[in-house]
């Protein structure tokens, strides 16, 4: 259960003052699968930042399964964030110097657990993405769909909460989107994954629970809409 | 066309810390090299300057220094009455007998070294003619009076006009300073001949001969004479072919330092190829676009290879600055470094900058920022127009 | 997947930068071996030869006044003294001047009490005594020449007007004893001047200094006052000093060139820091992403900082293994072959090649600190990246 209560968020671009988000007020139940959408620079990367424990607001709260997350301070922060949220981005996701069983296993090594288990832990991962095969290679031998797979692998291998992410479709070729969507689908559907993910692309409605929108730093469409 | 220099200058702008990093690293494989050569360049001056061609230094047979060599007072004056010698306004030959001993003296830390006193006569000055008083006055004889080089002034407290040195067995009254332009005479002690005869225990004879060859004469045909006379076991040689041979050494060390120097250089070598590289890679778009406008291969490898020597350039210019300021530190604050001498008595050298210093240190850098430059440089000029601006 | 294994793995990155960073780093600390290996060799010096029951007695003057022969048994007499020997420097040349070595006339029959330490074969000893012209000759010496035992060489004299035929019946380790001197009787010396043109003295009845064992360490002090106010107010007063104080003195002049040389081995370490320094940078900054990326997932500044910096102290760590391994095989070989370089008479001592596994230790922690340094300050900027301009740069 995500809520964010009356949120704001400014920050500095050059010599401008942007408001990304705007007193923005909104509940996402638990195991759902989101899309945030808008046009560009309305403010859905600040807000999945805020949900992620990226950032913090200016103002307002934001609460996560409980956990009033500016009430962490930097160290607390990044805790709660290897433990509870799992990350996947559009871009540079995976180290290139690391095999994709090695990034995977990365968050990992934050927790106590060891080697084997760590190992074992990433391989069951990489199997519920579909990619166990290419455990050894190197991110610049995989195609585009193949890496996100990997990193997604990696934001689900600590058993998280709460799965972010920003954009996870916006490098890929028609055919791997619509893998990856499908893959984020299942997830959300076998393992009652909460997904948060912004995204451009019209295709995700179709595999959203809900869409939330925003222009301009505020919601447009009101709060909690369900499908 | 080739591309703007401005270009290459505003690139090295750009990535300031990187730029300077580099050429400080260039700056200091100069700096290194200016010191040394200056160092070398000193010694060699000492041991190589010192020795007026038109002298002749004569030792006994098979003595390899004056330090360790012996002649009879008998010696002396059968050299004297020798044809083809110069003489002196008084039309006395110019031919100085000189007694050599190393007594302890103490240094300004409480150690303790070998000083080179020399034991002469006032006919010494005529003949060591780059010899010249700069303070007090001529020593006289038999009162234990002493002039002495600047290099022992520089380094002994005692060593000023009116003061004294304890060495030997007696203490000694400093009355004058000379300069040696720069020779291994600066770093000895003059005292009077008879003075230091009695203090050495060696109550006759002297050590080695100084003289100076007539104008005109034939000087082989002097040298042999002293060689073939029958009565004493002389042998003479000019007084550069002495000193060239107690340089032997300094050579060996300049090897020595041009094999630091070059190796430092190769470590440099390789920090400027990473910079140069890491720019390459970094600039994939800047060289597509420029290649896309119109820019050949070429202009592309000299822009490249421009901004590895305008490293080089900066950082020889920063390296010269160190390194003269390094010398200067060192020759005063310092004094200059001591060396032991084939005397085993102790000399100091000044560090000398030279041009050779200079150069080398300028063939350094040119070096390095050209080969540091150049694969760098040839990789930027072969990537594909496709490729390069793909990867933006 | 550990922490160490993404260290190695991001030193393999761009294998040829780490390779030139690798070789830069190997250069600059074979250099700085190279020029601390002077001091140490100094150090070295110090430690071996040098025995702390052992005092020179020489003319207080200096070292090239001589003392009369009869001191020496004046001296046996002075109550602690167990053994005394003496030394006259005879300054003979084997081939070139400049590779001389020290040479001296002693008395053959209390060698082994003098120095038991120098560990010398006492068959050598034994024939050292029996024949007029033998000579012990130390190791290093020995290779220098290439010279055998048994073989007959002549010394040409300097300071004296004669030239000296020896047999050579004994080596003194280099491992334990002075490695450069050769020693014969001096009454060999003594019978060979004769007067002649340029040589007016018959006979030689003097000495350059008297070495004194003492029986026990705590009569050291003793002894040597008492020795010299023995010859207090005589002919040539003497100096007593311990050997240690004497092969201080007598190095105390290589300090000028000393501190030199290691001023241009800092100016080597300051310029390897700078390149290490840049390539680190460069590394941190072509990672800005991936550092976002592990910020992301929770990873904190510590172990962030941790894995930068041991990255670049690892590379400073092999390539300081390389350039410190590289000196002391180069320097081994050097010296076993007896090579000193050719400046013997300019370096002393100092001139020849010795490098001790001290000084290899010594070359490894400058390049772990070089490591270090280089590495701070990148690492210290990467790990304190702000997450979100980091984040937002990418995208």
């Amino acid at each position: 259960m995500i809520e964010v209560h009356d949120v704001s968020k400014l920050y500095r671009r050059g010599v401008d003052l942007v408001h990304a988000l705007e007193h923005v007020t909104m509940q996402i139940p638990r195991g759902r699968f989101v899309a945030l959408m808008g046009p560009s620079g309305s403010g859905k990367s600040t807000l999945l930042n805020l949900l992620a424990g990226l950032d913090r607001p200016d103002s307002g709260e934001v609460v996560v399964e409980g956990e009033a997350l500016s009430r962490l301070d930097e160290d607390a922060l990044a805790a709660w964030r290897a433990r509870h949220v799992g990350l996947v981005f559009q871009f540079y996701n995976l180290l290139p110097v690391l095999s994709a069983i090695e990034n995977v296993e990365l968050p990992l090594l934050l927790t106590d657990l060891s080697r084997g288990e760590r190992r074992r832990r990433a391989e069951i991962a990489l199997e519920a993405v579909g990619v166990p095969h290419r455990a050894h290679h190197r991110p610049q031998q995989l195609s585009g769909g193949e890496q996100q797979r990997v990193a997604i692998a990696r934001a689900i291998v600590t058993d998280p909460d709460l799965l972010v992410a920003d954009e996870p479709t916006g490098d890929l070729d028609a055919k791997s989107a619509v893998e990856i969507l499908t893959l984020l689908r299942e997830l959300n559907q076998a393992f009652e994954k909460s997904i948060v993910m912004v995204t451009h692309d019209p295709r995700a409605e179709a595999y959203v629970d809900t869409v939330i929108r925003l222009d301009k730093g505020v919601l447009v469409n009101g709060s909690d809409p369900h499908r | 066309m080739l591309v703007p220099v401005t270009y290459s200058t505003r690139s090295l702008l750009v990535r300031r810390w990187t730029s300077i990093f580099t050429a400080g690293g260039i700056g200091l494989v100069v700096a290194v090299t200016i010191l040394l050569a200056g160092l070398v360049g000193g010694l060699q001056r000492m041991l190589v300057g010192t020795g007026d061609p038109d002298n002749l230094v004569v030792l006994r047979k098979g003595a390899t220094n004056d330090g360790s060599s012996f002649l009879t007072r008998e010696a002396v004056q059968i050299v004297r009455a020798l044809s083809g010698i110069a003489t002196g306004a008084d039309g006395r030959p110019l031919v100085s007998p000189e007694i050599i001993n190393q007594p302890f003296i103490r240094t300004r830390e409480g150690g303790r070294e070998n000083v080179l006193v020399r034991g002469i006569e006032p006919v010494a000055f005529q003949v060591h003619r780059d010899v010249r008083l700069v303070e007090g006055r001529m020593l006289q004889p038999k009162l234990g009076e002493v002039v002495v080089g600047k290099g022992v002034a520089l380094r002994h407290d005692g060593a000023h006009v009116g003061g004294r040195l304890s060495f030997g067995r007696r203490t000694w009254t400093v009355v004058g300073v000379f300069d040696g332009g720069g020779t291994a005479f600066e770093s000895e002690i003059w005292a009077d001949l008879s003075d230091v005869q009695d203090d050495a225990r060696r109550p006759s004879g002297c050590s080695g001969i100084r003289l100076r060859v007539a104008p005109g004469a034939d000087r082989q045909a002097l040298i042999d004479r002293i060689a073939a006379d029958a009565r004493v076991t002389l042998e003479a040689k000019p007084e550069t072919v002495y000193y060239e041979e107690q340089a032997d050494a300094a050579n060996s060390l300049y090897v020595l330092v041009l094999v630091l120097a070059v190796i430092m250089a190769t470590g440099a070598t390789f920090g400027a190829l990473n910079t140069m590289y890491a720019a390459v890679a970094g600039r994939t778009a800047e060289i597509g676009t420029l290649r896309a406008l119109g820019f050949s291969r070429t202009a592309i490898l000299l822009s490249f290879l421009s901004e590895s020597l305008l490293l080089a350039a900066g950082g020889f210019v920063g390296g010269v600055v160190l390194g003269v300021v390094a010398m200067w530190a060192v020759n005063t604050l310092l004094q200059g470094v001591a060396f032991s001498m084939m005397t085993f008595s102790v000399a100091t050298v000044l560090l000398q900058p030279s041009t050779t210093g200079v150069l080398l240190g300028l063939l350094f850098a040119v070096a390095i920022g050209g080969l540091g430059g150049l694969a760098p440089a040839w990789r930027a000029s072969r990537l594909r127009v496709v490729d390069a601006l793909h990867r933006a | 997947m550990t922490y160490g294994r993404l260290v190695l793995r991001n030193l393999s990155r761009h294998p040829l930068r780490s390779l030139f960073t690798t070789l830069s780093i190997a250069l600059s600390i074979f250099l700085v071996c190279a020029v601390l290996s002077l001091p140490s060799a100094l150090a070295a010096i110090l430690d071996k030869a040098v025995s702390n029951t052992r005092i020179t007695v020489h003319h207080e003057a200096g070292l090239t006044y001589l003392l009369p022969a009869s001191y020496v048994n004046k001296v046996r007499g002075v109550p602690g003294v167990a053994a005394v020997n003496h030394f006259t420097w005879f300054g003979g040349i084997y081939d070139e001047p400049k590779n001389m070595f020290p040479n001296f006339g002693i008395d053959p029959d209390t060698v082994a009490d003098m120095w038991p330490d120098y560990k010398i074969d006492p068959a050598a000893l034994r024939r050292f005594r029996a024949v007029r012209n033998a000579a012990l000759v130390g190791e290093q010496t020995m290779r220098k020449f290439g010279w055998k035992v048994g073989q007959m060489i002549t010394l040409r004299g300097t300071a004296f007007p004669v030239n000296l035929t020896f047999e050579i019946v004994g080596m003194i380790p280099a491992a334990s004893g002075n490695p450069v001197v050769l020693w014969f009787h001096h009454k060999y010396l003594e019978e060979s001047l004769q007067p002649r043109p340029g040589w007016p003295f018959s006979g030689f009845p003097f000495v350059g200094m008297v070495w004194v064992q003492v029986d026990r360490p705590e009569h050291v002090e003793r002894v040597m006052r008492d020795i010299d106010a023995l010859f207090h107010n005589s002919e040539a007063e003497t100096a007593a000093e311990t050997e240690k104080s004497f092969f201080q003195n007598f190095m105390s002049s290589y300090q000028g060139f000393i501190r030199v040389i290691l001023g241009v081995g800092f100016l080597v370490v300051a310029a390897v820091v700078l390149i290490a320094a840049n390539t680190s940078a460069m590394g941190v900054r072509e990672r800005i992403p991936e550092i976002a990326v592990l910020k992301s997932l929770g990873f904190r500044r510590r172990p962030i900082l941790t894995v930068l910096l041991c990255e670049s102290m690892l590379q400073g760590l092999v390539g300081g293994a390389v350039g410190a391994a590289g000196a002391f095989f180069l320097f081994r070989a050097l010296a076993a072959a007896g090579k000193t370089g050719g400046l013997g008479p300019l370096l002393g001592p100092l001139g020849s090649f010795y490098m001790s596994p001290a000084t290899a230790m010594q070359g490894l922690a400058i390049a772990l600190v070089v490591g270090f340094v280089s590495g701070i300050v990148p690492a210290w900027n990467g790990a304190r990246l702000n997450v979100i301009d980091a984040l937002r740069r990418l995208f």
